[in-house]
């Protein structure tokens, strides 16, 4: 856990010249995936990270998550330097990854129970962010009983339910159907409006970045860097169902767009 | 008329379960009833009885045994170190298999080790088991448990290495300490491995008891069938080997149970022994 020494009471993460090394196969240099990666995240807003596959967005997610320490560089979450496993932190992987032995209540319930909170407050809480993913009803399902959808709700449940300030989201609907994705995408706003938390997240998607986010970071190639942060300033909520109805996003996504497409080589139609 | 009409659903689903359930009884013992006739005719027609015996002796014998009370002393032995060498040997081979499976560099130090005493044939050690423990039950229970421990220990340290690290990583930003990990996520995940283990392990128990009590013994069900063999007495080798065999189900059964409560969170499909419905 950190401790917050000097809150930051504008970033709740920050990003600070990282660099990540990881070592290469037998006799050859060490892979660089990330080479100098500066950027924040507000308080209260919504920032994703996308770039071409395979570029390193993932390893962001680790690092702010304390999951690796970076080759060089820092990051302070709430102002402090992230050293350990971060446990304030919400995150949701790319997997749902639920506990199969778990219903879904006990799933919701793990963080709390892991923080050893007593079990009428458990069940009063994860019951609360069970009703919010709209899964009441499911509470004894295992999780080989539900769609791939539901299982995200409840991955999103369980990082709900210890409200963390802040929040990480590595692809977490990269796996889904377009239109449960869209459902996915709507509910998350919905979510998020109400719970005031800031959101790092990691996407290849260039609809789901400027649908969701109030800022856009794209990284280039590997090493990776900072290409440029474009900032997403369409009215909320937003109607993640019919996003070209939206004044400016087609704006919007053309400036995000046409950074990106210059790291995939892609000609423009004739 | 319509709470009638659903009765009388109701009625014929069970009815038609019934006969379903009856059905496959009969498609389960009809072999066994085959081979069992099959046996009794061919008993002294096409071979001597001497060798064979046949179920009707056998049967006899059994219910004479139990009657007398003859068989008791070595059922008692015998289930004892059954059960003495089963239980030791599945702890061990927990308790091993866990700390290995959590601990790489421990395993590398430790796993070849115990993957060259796999290789030795267990049974070659019979005899030095004999002049270490004695011919009492303790040689037995060191025989059978090793046999056990391996298949249990084999088992155990897969599931634990089984366990996705991107979980372990998920489980410690969600707040998991290493107790909370194993207690949490490394046990369930090897308990189906656990299970698997311990009933690979039943019939191994039952050939090591039985080795060590032909090898030496002052009582049990091994000592039994060898006596009855070497005084050609078949219906009575027959005897004690179904006694064996209900032995293995009895503990089969058993490990099912205890299965079905350990592994109730799993999709139907993925049971190792799937309920007959």
């Amino acid at each position: 856990m950190n401790v917050v020494s000097d809150p930051d009471p504008q970033n709740a993460l920050s990003f600070n010249a990282i660099r990540q090394n990881f070592p290469g196969l037998a006799g050859e240099a060490p892979l660089s995936v990330l080479n100098d990666i500066s950027f924040n995240v507000p308080r209260r807003k919504f920032v994703s990270v996308i770039g071409p596959s395979g570029c390193g967005k993932s390893t962001l997610i680790q690092i702010a998550a304390g999951l690796l320490k970076p080759t060089l560089g820092k990051v302070l979450h709430n102002g402090s330097i992230v050293t350990g496993v971060n446990r304030t932190i919400g995150f949701v992987p790319q997997q749902a990854q639920l506990l199969p032995w778990k219903t879904l209540m006990e799933n919701v319930e793990f963080p709390l129970l892991l923080r050893g909170i007593k079990p009428a407050e458990r069940r009063a809480r994860a019951q609360e962010a069970i009703d919010k993913v709209d899964l009441s009803g499911f509470e004894l399902h295992y999780s080989h009983q539900l769609s791939g959808g539901m299982q995200k709700r409840v991955s999103i449940a369980r990082m709900l339910v210890y409200k963390p300030d802040t929040i990480l989201m590595d692809e977490p609907f990269g796996a889904l159907d377009a239109q449960t994705r869209m459902v996915m995408q709507h509910d998350l706003q919905a979510m998020l409006a109400s719970e005031g938390a800031s959101v790092l997240f990691v996407t290849h998607d260039i609809t789901e970045a400027v649908m969701l986010s109030d800022s856009v970071i794209i990284l280039s190639r590997r090493p990776a860097r900072v290409l440029a942060e474009v900032s997403i300033d369409l009215p909320r909520p937003r109607d993640m169902f019919e996003p070209y109805t939206i004044p400016g996003f087609a704006e919007a996504y053309d400036r995000v767009w046409s950074i990106f497409r210059s790291e995939l080589n892609v000609k423009r139609a004739a | 008329m319509t709470e009638q009409l659903t009765t009388h659903a109701a009625g014929t689903r069970s009815l038609r379960r019934a006969l379903m359930s009856f059905g496959r009884t009969l498609l389960l013992v009809t072999p066994g009833v085959i081979m069992l006739v099959a046996w009794q005719f061919a008993s002294g027609r096409l071979v001597r009885e001497a060798y064979i015996s046949k179920p009707t002796n056998i049967a006899r014998r059994l219910y004479d045994l139990f009657a007398t009370g003859e068989i008791w002393p070595s059922l008692k032995v015998t289930g004892e170190e059954l059960v003495l060498s089963y239980a030791i040997g599945v702890v061990a081979g927990l308790l091993l298999g866990y700390a290995l499976g959590r601990s790489p560099r421990l395993a590398r130090v430790i796993e070849p080790y115990v993957m060259a005493f796999y290789g030795i044939p267990k049974i070659a050690l019979a005899p030095l088991f004999i002049i270490w423990f004695g011919i009492g039950i303790w040689s037995k229970v060191v025989l059978a448990g090793t046999m056990v421990f391996f298949l249990v220990f084999y088992n155990v340290y897969a599931g634990v290495r089984s366990v996705d690290r991107e979980v372990v990583n998920l489980a410690l930003v969600l707040g998991a300490n290493e107790r909370q990990l194993g207690r949490h996520i490394y046990l369930p995940a090897a308990a189906p491995y656990l299970l698997m283990g311990m009933r690979m392990a039943i019939p191994y128990a039952v050939i090591g008891v039985i080795v060590g009590e032909f090898t030496s013994s002052v009582a049990g069900l091994g000592l039994f069938i060898n006596y009855a063999s070497s005084t050609y007495d078949p219906a009575s080798v027959f005897a004690g080997i179904f006694i064996l065999l209900a032995f293995v189900m009895i503990m089969n059964a058993l490990a099912s149970r205890l299965e079905k409560r350990l592994l109730r969170w799993r999709p139907p499909s993925q049971n190792v022994s799937q309920e007959a419905s």
